[in-house]
């Protein structure tokens, strides 16, 4: 095997040779006495040589863009042939104003949609419920029955431009998606034609995010396989799931776990369709992820090449898939919201640009850039214009997108990625070993591993090992209130009220009654769960009415408390 | 004295971000405090426990932007129980320019992401009753 090596060993003994004589003679004690670890607590060394990857096979381990292992990056031209997706998040108000906000940012050049839902709406309660009061249309868009849904994307190309939908919630999902597609059914376009995403993740609905009520893992977890199932038989260019490590780091986790846990989210989903007679080349071709880029630059780049690799071995070695486009880690990427500061918040413009070029470096397929406002407000239209305006630079002013994978073949990054994908694969063998996903979040494992993270995290921010700066480094010691507009959209609860109001007198009652009782039976049986929901949704059904029906039928579930 | 100190602890609502809440429960717990933290909760149900537990503080976290609609809401219903001395404190993503209204609701303090523990600590034993 040796001669596969990139460097020969005989090399090797010598580059290592006359390291220990730089390290004696020039280096000396310049080396300082301190150990440094990345976030993920790899050991940093001072120098990186080719001993650190003697190990290394080019063509086994790396290989070309486009081919297995997918280490440089899922296609083999990369952004060459089509530059990641300018993707930002909009989502507020009712369906019409956030349908202005969608039209503003495609003149202004983004090139995808990303929708955010209010938090009634994720939850999946109407905004005429007393549940929602005060949070209609404030961290996203309303979206209450198939009327919205027809507001929020009209004369929008929904043939043409892909709209990532930020369902987090299965259990919104199925309605969300139901919505979607019975309004493109009714514009007449053909539902092979509608590209696009829903997050879609049960851990979502029963780790990541809390509520008061929430619907057993299990049941979270059938829904979610639902609309993969039903996406991959009708709408060949949806991907119906985003495994969401993103929001698990944000709640407090490391980049290994963010990783291993959406990856064990997906093994499940894989086992589950195969076991409801599915060929796992009839879906993995759609299963897509969601990073979230933090601060340590070369270790967040490491962590994307090393996750390419890790599912195309799970998916290939474990599954057996034989089509190579079921082998792609496709991933969305937000830079991190956790490591926004309110105080001097333009700096935040700083950290999100540095994150957004590790996701370039890192291969992504589409970006959302966060806003420097993040710790005040959802993005008032000045600040999402400055993270628009953060991606096109990137793009265009600093040749990074014009050759693949740039840093592979750094002694650094490819010994990061080669330990923190070890990290990632054990930490995958401790959920498996645990009984897999859903056991890890029924038993409320996972939600410890959480908090102990944001607990421990916080610990070191308050004693100061954790620097940031402004917050506990470099302060300023003058008083500045900082000035940013804050967004609002007060009148949206009325106007959502008045709306549901006149849609629950002009339904077809009769219609929405057998849609809504058919419904509740086949939450009982094994079908698919879609085509059911998709009628319901056809006869004005609301979401909340839907959600309704999950819990009474699936139950409540108590949310481990720590 | 912050051994006697009884804290209730909810994430207002439906916002989801249980992150702050959780880590600030523990910190509070290792400063001698007897924290029961609730999870997601409305008013009522707050408001519930709070009597229940026999709270001195009653702490809210949200960072959903229902602050000025559900913070308020609390404090009346504690008064309406006649618990017009338990300190209550928010905290989570809220504009500076709401502090001063949901001061004058009656919520004694806003504490944001950058609050350190120390500062919540003082803030509670110097103004618990």
């Amino acid at each position: 095997m040796d001669e596969n090596r990139l460097y020969d060993s005989e090399e090797i003994k010598k580059i290592k040779m006359e390291k220990e004589k730089w390290k004696e003679q020039t280096l000396r004690d310049k080396a300082g006495e301190k150990t440094y670890y990345t976030e993920n607590g790899i050991p940093i060394d001072i120098l990186y040589t080719p001993e650190h990857i003697a190990d290394l096979d080019y063509l086994s381990d790396l290989g070309f863009p486009g081919q297995p292992p997918y280490v440089r990056g899922v296609y083999p031209n990369m952004y060459r042939g089509r530059l990641f997706t300018v993707r930002q998040l909009s989502g507020f108000g009712g369906p019409e104003d956030c349908n202005r906000r969608i039209k503003f940012l495609l003149d202004q050049g983004a090139t995808g949609i990303n929708i955010v839902f209010d938090l009634p709406t994720i939850r999946g309660y109407d905004s005429d419920d007393y549940r929602a009061e005060g949070n209609v249309g404030i961290c996203g868009v309303a979206i209450d029955s198939l009327a919205d849904m027809e507001s929020l994307f009209d004369s929008i190309p929904i043939d043409e431009m892909t709209s990532s939908v930020v369902t987090h919630l299965p259990s919104t999902t199925v309605v969300l998606l139901a919505m979607y597609t019975v309004m493109a059914e009714k514009r007449g376009v053909p539902l092979e034609k509608l590209g696009g995403t829903t997050q879609n993740d049960f851990l979502m609905e029963t780790t990541i995010g809390s509520a008061p009520e929430i619907i057993p893992p299990a049941h979270s977890f059938r829904l979610q396989c639902d609309a993969i199932e039903y996406a991959s038989k009708n709408l060949p260019r949806w991907n119906p799931v985003s495994y969401n490590g993103y929001n698990l780091r944000e709640a407090g986790t490391t980049a290994v776990q963010e990783v291993a846990i959406a990856l064990a989210n997906c093994i499940a989903t894989a086992e589950e369709l195969i076991k409801r007679g599915n060929d796992i080349d009839d879906f993995a071709r759609r299963l897509s992820f969601f990073w979230d880029l933090c601060n340590d630059f070369f270790e967040e780049i490491a962590k994307c090449r090393a996750s390419r690799k890790l599912y195309q071995e799970i998916i290939s070695n474990r599954f057996k898939a034989r089509n190579p486009k079921s082998e792609l880690m496709r991933f969305h990427v937000q830079t991190a919201g956790n490591t926004l500061t309110a105080v001097e918040p333009l700096n935040n413009i700083a950290r999100s640009a540095v994150q957004g070029l590790a996701a370039i470096l890192g291969g992504c397929q589409s970006l959302h850039v966060d806003s420097f406002d993040e710790a005040y407000s959802a993005p008032t239209e000045e600040a999402a214009l400055v993270s628009l305006r953060t991606q096109q630079i990137l793009q265009v002013e600093t040749n990074v997108v014009n050759t693949v994978d740039p840093l592979a073949g750094s002694y650094y990054v490819e010994s990061l990625t080669r330990d923190i994908g070890d990290k990632i694969k054990d930490y995958i063998d401790k959920i498996e070993s645990k009984g897999g996903i859903i056991a890890v979040a029924e038993s409320g494992w996972l939600h410890r591993e959480i908090s102990d993270f944001a607990y421990n995290q916080q610990k070191q921010i308050e004693s100061g090992e954790r620097k940031i700066v402004g917050v506990n480094y470099f302060v300023s010691d003058k008083e500045e209130e900082s000035k940013i507009d804050v967004f609002r959209y007060p009148e949206t609860e009325e106007k959502q009220k008045q709306k549901l109001s006149e849609l629950r007198q002009k339904r077809d009652q009769e219609k929405l009654e057998h849609s809504l009782k058919v419904l509740r039976e086949k939450c009982h049986s094994d079908e698919n769960i879609m085509p059911f929901v998709k009628d319901a949704v056809e006869a004005y059904a609301t979401l909340g009415e839907i959600q309704e029906i999950f819990r009474e039928e699936f139950g409540l579930w108590q949310f481990p408390l720590v | 004295m912050s051994e006697n100190i009884k804290v209730v602890m909810a994430k207002l609502g439906l916002d989801i971000h249980w992150r702050g809440a959780v880590a600030l429960t523990r910190m509070l717990r290792d400063q001698g405090m007897e924290v029961v933290y609730l999870g997601n909760q409305f008013p009522e149900s707050i408001v519930r426990s709070a009597v229940q537990e026999g709270a001195d503080v009653v702490g809210l976290s949200t960072l959903g932007g229902n602050h000025l609609t559900l913070g308020p809401k609390v404090v009346e219903m504690l008064k309406e129980q006649g618990l017009d001395d338990v300190l209550i404190l928010m905290g989570g993503v809220i504009p500076p320019e709401d502090i001063p209204k949901l001061k004058e609701a009656g919520i004694a303090e806003v504490f944001g992401p950058e609050s350190k523990i120390e500062t919540i600590t003082d803030f509670i034993r110097n103004n618990v009753a």
